[in-house]
């Protein structure tokens, strides 16, 4: 098991995730979040597909 | 893994930006995206905008909404296509759109229409142009008043990104 080095604020927000966005430009944080939404599309997509398949079954 | 997932649409919110700039719509780019475009780390699934209600700018919004086949966004099955004449009015459309949901606002919280925000809009350069943003001070301030929980979960990424920013700056 990795050191778990504790990066959250009194809020529960991760400082470092925050930091890492900044360190980007915004054209790709924009496209970061393009990724984001097609990755959950395709993940619920998918979960329909499996739920959909088990009630034909 | 399933392969035959009919995809309905391929969603593409920075394509949804790019053909407002190229349409050449004034518009301001408010809610999660302009909180993204400004570092915080969240995720948003639509693209909400103000606009300048001027009869010019509703005719551009609006042929550039028909070019992308907007229609309402609805819990029914109803496919409804926008009129011109929706956007002279200080009413909210929200849309399903071939390349993703977008959100179409006259005003946001308080009633702030586009003439009210953007004072309070940086400049961002996006694929070689201009866009306005609302800046992320004033979207604390919203979202600080705001009733809606999603609003509220989002608040403290959106202060502890300020705060880094501000530290950043010096």
């Amino acid at each position: 098991m990795g050191k778990n080095i504790e990066t959250k604020n009194n809020s529960g927000v991760d400082e470092g995730l925050v930091a890492m966005f900044l360190k980007m430009s915004p054209e790709e944080r924009l496209k970061s979040n393009d990724n984001a939404v097609r990755a959950i599309l395709e993940l619920r997509n998918a979960y329909k597909y499996q739920k959909n398949a088990g009630n034909e079954s | 893994m399933p392969t035959n997932i009919k995809k309905t649409q391929e969603t593409n919110l920075s394509a949804i930006i790019e053909g407002l700039i190229n349409a050449e719509v004034e518009f301001i780019l408010v809610g999660g995206l302009a909180a993204v475009t400004q570092g915080a780390p969240v995720t948003t699934m639509d693209v909400a905008i103000v606009y300048n209600r001027s009869p010019e700018n509703i005719s551009k919004l609006f042929a550039f909404l028909k070019s992308i086949d907007a229609t309402y966004r609805r819990p029914d099955k109803k496919i409804i296509a926008p009129k011109e004449e929706d956007f002279s009015g200080m009413g909210h459309a929200l849309f399903t759109t071939r390349i993703g949901p977008l959100d179409v606002l006259a005003f946001i919280e308080e009633r702030k229409t586009y003439e009210d925000l953007v004072k309070h809009t940086i400049k961002i350069e996006f694929r070689g142009q201009t866009i306005q943003v609302l800046d992320i001070k004033m979207l604390i301030e919203l979202k600080r008043k705001s009733k809606d929980p999603k609003d509220k979960q989002r608040l403290p990424v959106l202060e502890e990104t300020l705060r880094q920013l501000e530290k950043k700056e010096g």
